[in-house]
Parts: C-alpha cells; structure tokens; sequence
C-alpha cells in the first residue's frame, strides 16, 4: 500500500529525512514514534504530496502511485484520508457536523445522499451524539470535534488515512477511547492507517512501530518483536530499595549481565539483563551483599515506551561515542603537524 | 515582541503619516489651483435685422453679438470652445448639447433672437444660458461666469447696466424628485458597492482555515478560488438588484437605463471584490489584511476625485487615480442617472480591465501561497 525507499528530504543545507525506507501492507495501523523535529510530519507530507518534488528524493509510493509526478496527486489524494492535529484546520466551526461532510465530500464527487449516509453510520461507530448533527461544530466537545474529523478523514473510504496527533489534547481516560475507536475503524474497514504522535500508548494498537530520531529511522517492527529484541526478550526485574539514589545505582550497574538499568520512581528501578532467569537470584543476593535494602520485587514484560527510551538513549549514546572520537582524531592529527 | 510583527508594524507607523502627507499634498494643489476657465459655447439666434412694427420696414441695426462673443472671450472665468450662428447653422444649438451631454462644456450661452434689437431701443438685455447643472456645487460659478462676460461687454459697450440672465438648468432634477436625495444618492452608491464588495472578500483566504485540509482533496486550488468568486459574484448582484430597488422606490430620478444602472453598480462592485480578495490573497495574518484593506480604502477615497478634481493633481497622482475603481465610480453612475449616458464607456471598461488584473493575480498569489497541515 504505501512503499517508501531511501527517502531523504532537503530543505536547503538542512537535511531532515536520511535514507528512510519502510513498506506498510494494506489494512495495517502504522506508528511513527519520535520527539519533536524527528522528521515524522515531514515523511508525512511527502506521502501526502505536500512537499514539492524538488526538496526529496528516493522511491516512494502511495496507493501504487508515485507523488514525484504532479500528475498523479489528484489520483493519490482522492485514494487518502487525513486527519489534522488541530480541528480549525480541519473543520468549518460554524457549519453542523453534517453540512461540514457536504463541503469535503464534494471535492471527492460524492454525492451529497451517499455522503449524508456514509457519514451517519461513522458517526455511529464513533460514538458522536445524534443531537450534534445538525448544530454548529463550535458548539462540540473536544472529544467530539477529534472523533468528528476522523469521521471526515475517512467519509470517502480512503485507502490509507494519516492521523496527525490524534490523542494530543485530549484526557488521559479519553486517549484510550479515541485509540480504541481507530482499531474499531481499522477492523471494520481495513483502512491502512499512519499515526503521528508523541503518545507511545498508541503502540497499543499499533501493527508496526516506527522510531524516528533526527530525519533517521532507528526501527521499524511490530512493537512485540521491538520489544522482544531487548535482553532476554524484555523481561524486567522492578525493584524497590530503600533509599535509593544514583551511587546505590550506579554500583547495582556493576553486575555485569546487566544491560539496562532505569530509575521509574522514587525508590524504583527496571533492570535488564541477559538469562533473566538465571541471573535474577544472582542479582538479588548483588544488591543484598552490597547492603542494600529490597523492599519490593516483581517481574514484568517492558513496554513499548521502555524500548523507545532504550533505543534512543543507545542512539545518543553512540552519538556521543562517534563525536568523541572525531575529536580524538583531530587531537592526534593536531599534534602529528 | 515588536519585531515579529513587522509588516503590521510597517503599516502603523508609515501608511498614517503618507496619508497625511498625501493629503497635504492635495491640500497644496486645491488652494494653488488657479481659478480654471469654465468651458462653453456661444449660440448665437440674434438675426441683427429690425422690423418697424408701425411700418413693417426692415433696417439693419448694430450687431451685438459679435461684442458678446469678444466679452466671453475676454472674461477670464469664461473659455470660450465654439460659437455657434444658430441663423445660418440649424444645428448649431444641437451641437452645442452633446458638447454638453459628452461633458465638454459647462455652459451653453444662447443669444437671442432679439437681443440687438433690445438693445439699440435702449431695452435690458437678455442672455439665456443652459447650464450643466449634474453637479450642483458648480452652478453657482457657471452662473457668476456668464454675469462676469456681461459685465464686460456693457462696460466695454457703455450700456446700461441692466441685465437680464435667465438660466436653464440641464441634467437637472425635477421638482417633484428630492434633489438632496438624488445629489447624494451618486457618490453614495459608488461608496458603498466598492467599499461593501471589499469588506464581504477581505478574509475569505486569510481567514478560512480549513482551506489547508481542502488542498489535500482532489479539489483544485484554482476550482477553491473560482467558487469564491462565483459565491461573491452572486451576492453582489443580489446586493444589486437591492441597492436599485431600493433607490428606486425611495425616489431616484434616473435619465439613462436601469439595467445600465444596475451593470454599473455591478462592475464597480466586481471591482471592489476582486481588491478584497487579493488582499486577502496576499496577506499573511487576518490583521495584516484589515490593515491592508484600511491603507488601500483610504487612498481610494483621497484620490477619487471628491476633494481634488483628479484632472487639478500632479500627472504622477492622476495616472494613479485613474487606475484606482473608485475614481471611476462618480462619473460613470452620475452618467447614467443625470445625462442618460450608456455604461459603455471609457469608465466602464477601465473597472473591467482593473477587475481583470486583480483577479489574475489573485490566482497567482494563491497558486503560491504556502498551506501546511
């Protein structure tokens, strides 16, 4: 459905997207995960056919087409869906819900009984009430106004719908809603789906998971497998100790099968390490023998969000072992002359 | 905080003292106007033969009109551009209306047929003049001119004194109709079609928003711009049919043509229209349009020709006032209700030609202006 190879996006000297490649097979929910200026949105607005051909390069296709060709944008557009971050981009706030269907399922030649139709069975599913219809759209929830665009994102039945940011905003308790309503959407129309956001819970519903760190893609898998490529599949040893600080941690580190170690609370660390099983009573004893109080102990699977710290803290850490030795080099250099 | 507004900043603090400096400029041209000559044309009906009453004997008697015709053109207020001898020249006083009607003169000055005579029996003379009267600020000094011409032959003649002027008032309004209503009804329109059409397009790219969204649907940008036009264009004749409705059955006397009216209501309109929407194009922020538009709409009115006549300005400010739509409004309406003139005029196709051009580059602001979504 969506291929993309060596994509890299230049916008003057600045390099934002390097050598990405992915392909995403049809009804599959796709995750972009990375901090802000990782270069998700603009990978985006390639595929989207919002940046002009001039600024990428690299082999990218959408629905079988490629959006180098201008030709072709009118065809990729009409076979996609997109839903904003924000709702004022998105939705004319002094129209009702239904009269806002009518505007963009216009530009999709729909006609307007199909479009009134298609839009109150979505509605349905989304859970948006029945005597908001026909109100003005200002007059919405924040929840409805988020569920009313991914109504609007999909009334056409896109192939692939990207959703920018679509728990940002929204309540904690809500997240989940809005999360479990993409994967109702997603089972009940295999729509392809692309989601943008910051918001690691979202793997929950995720078929891949991307990470994207400064234009590059740091991994590309379903979040099971990402999180079984940690040590030992990613068990986790979280154990309580009793005054915890970062001396007490650092000399837990010197347990040699560790590899990770990370503080989640107050007196609370997550500890990875190779033969989990094997190596979890010989940790114990460690930190008995180094005189340290266990409080509490427990073991667990990590989670997406735990593979995502690991992986771009291993990312920086390579970064700054690169930097360090450029320097090295130049030292030596400076001295032979 | 200040720099990241810098073209609002830009417009607060240059556009106000331009528009001051732009009207002390006209304030200098309208008090160093000199006094122009007021245009007109000399009919002549005086046959200079007198017939006895008693006797029905013919004599020649002094030809006086000849003497008139040097005191207008001596008299300074007065230009004169043809004379006319309406007994030999049938047409004479035919030709002396369309100089009028076409705006060429102000004044036609008839002598008539008696007015020697008059006055070698030692009679008051009598001059007529048909005096354009579409704008009655100006009848006063029409009026003053021809009496300064009068004044002149009977000084240089050494005749009595006394003088009678009757005037006729042409394009005048008529009796039963409100002059105050019908005076003001002109510039009114003008105004309010320009100024309403810009306001109704002032926002519609800067402001709609969800514009960002449409482009990432098949939909064309041009087919976005065009359906604005169409959606305004539509309003704006409705705005029309009202606007003459309204005057019409609030006593408007018009001379010329409804429907010419109404077409001239309506490229004015379009005029305005298209300069709202490529403000509105080629702005970035919602302010930045309203600043635009209060910058453009002021120098519209300064140079239309309400406080200076357009043709008193340095050429520079002229070439610019005729490009501008309101300039146009004025005469091509006070055409139509006053003097029966078609809408196919030279005003007419400069608004169209105007309205052209600002829509063209409209296309080419928005075919360029950057969406993100």
């Amino acid at each position: 459905m969506v291929e993309v190879e060596k994509l890299n996006v230049h916008f003057g000297k600045k390099h934002i997207v390097r050598d990405v490649s992915f392909n995403v097979n049809k009804g599959e929910i796709i995750g972009m995960f990375g901090i802000s200026g990782a270069g998700k949105t603009t990978i985006i607005r390639v595929l989207t056919c919002q940046i002009v051909q001039k600024y990428w390069s690299g082999k990218v296709n959408v629905t079988g087409l490629s959006p180098h060709k201008k030709r072709n944008h009118g065809v990729i557009l009409s076979n996609i869906g997109y839903v904003p971050q924000l709702e004022q981009l998105n939705l004319y706030f002094d129209l009702s819900p239904l009269a806002n269907v009518e505007i963009f399922t216009s530009t999709y030649g729909m006609g307007k009984i199909e479009a009134v139709k298609v839009a109150k069975s979505l509605f349905t599913i989304l859970d948006i009430p029945k005597d908001t219809w026909n109100k003005r759209v200002k007059y919405m929830s924040g929840g409805e106004k988020k569920r009313l665009s991914m109504a609007i994102g999909l009334i056409h039945n896109p192939n692939v719908l990207f959703l920018d940011e679509p728990t940002t905003g929204v309540d904690a308790s809500k997240r989940y809603e809005i999360l479990s309503y993409l994967k109702k959407l997603n089972q009940k129309l295999q729509t392809t789906m692309f989601i943008i956001t910051h918001d690691l819970e979202a793997a929950l519903i995720c078929d891949k998971a991307a990470i994207l760190r400064e234009g590059k893609m740091l991994s590309f898998d379903s979040p099971q497998k990402l999180i079984n490529s940690l040590p030992s599949n990613g068990m986790i040893a979280r154990v309580t100790i009793d005054n915890l600080n970062q001396q007490i941690i650092s000399i837990i580190q010197q347990f040699s099968p560790i590899q990770e170690i990370l503080r989640v609370g107050n007196e609370v660390v997550e500890i990875m390490m190779d033969d989990f099983e094997v190596n979890l009573p010989k940790l114990i004893q460690f930190i008995v023998n180094k005189g340290f109080n266990i409080t509490a102990m427990s073991r667990d699977i990590a989670t997406f969000r735990r593979f995502f710290q690991i992986r771009i803290k291993e990312e920086e850490q390579k970064e700054k072992d690169q930097s360090t030795l450029l320097v090295k080099n130049k030292e030596v250099e400076n001295e032979k002359t | 905080m200040l720099w990241t507004d810098k073209f609002n900043i830009f417009i607060a603090l240059v556009v106000p003292p331009l528009v001051i400096a732009l009207l002390g400029v006209m304030g200098s041209i309208s008090s160093t106007i000199p006094v122009m000559p007021i245009n007109c044309v000399v009919v002549s009906y005086d046959s200079n033969t007198f017939i006895n009453e008693n006797n029905f004997t013919e004599s020649r008697i002094d030809n006086y009109h000849g003497p008139y015709v040097n005191a207008v053109n001596k008299s300074e207020l007065l230009n004169l551009v043809h004379f006319y001898n309406a007994t030999t020249d049938i047409y004479g006083m035919e030709s002396a209306r369309e100089l009028l009607n076409t705006k060429q003169i102000e004044i036609i000055i008839a002598i008539p047929v008696d007015f020697s005579e008059l006055l070698t029996l030692n009679y008051p003379g009598l001059i007529d003049c048909i005096i354009d009267s579409s704008d009655p600020q100006k009848i006063q000094d029409n009026i003053n001119a021809v009496f300064d011409s009068v004044k002149i032959f009977v000084k240089d003649n050494n005749l009595t004194p006394q003088f009678e002027l009757r005037g006729f008032e042409e394009f005048a309004i008529p009796e039963n109709y409100s002059p105050k209503f019908n005076n003001s009804i002109v510039m009114t329109l003008s105004f309010m079609v320009i100024g309403v059409g810009m306001v109704l397009t002032i926002l519609v790219i800067v402001h709609e928003q969800p514009i960002a969204r449409l482009l990432l649907t098949p939909i064309k940008r041009n087919e976005i711009l065009l359906a604005k036009y169409i959606t305004y264009t539509l309003v704006l004749l409705i705005q029309n049919i009202s606007l003459v409705a309204t005057a019409l059955s609030f006593g408007l006397y018009i001379v010329g043509s409804v429907f010419d009216l109404f077409l001239a209501l309506f490229v004015l309109g379009f005029a305005g229209l298209s300069l709202g929407i490529f403000i509105s194009s080629s702005s970035k922020t919602k302010t930045e349009a309203n600043q635009l538009f209060f910058a453009v709409f002021l120098v519209l009115v300064l140079l239309s020709g309400i406080f200076v006549p357009i043709s008193a300005m340095p050429v520079y400010l002229q070439f610019v006032a005729y490009i501008l739509p309101l300039s146009h409004g004025d005469p091509l309406i006070n055409g139509i209700i006053t003097k029966g003139k078609s809408v196919f005029g030279f005003d007419f196709y400069v608004l169209l030609l105007v309205s052209i051009i600002l829509v063209v580059f409209s296309f080419i602001l928005f075919k360029r202006r950057k969406y993100e979504v």
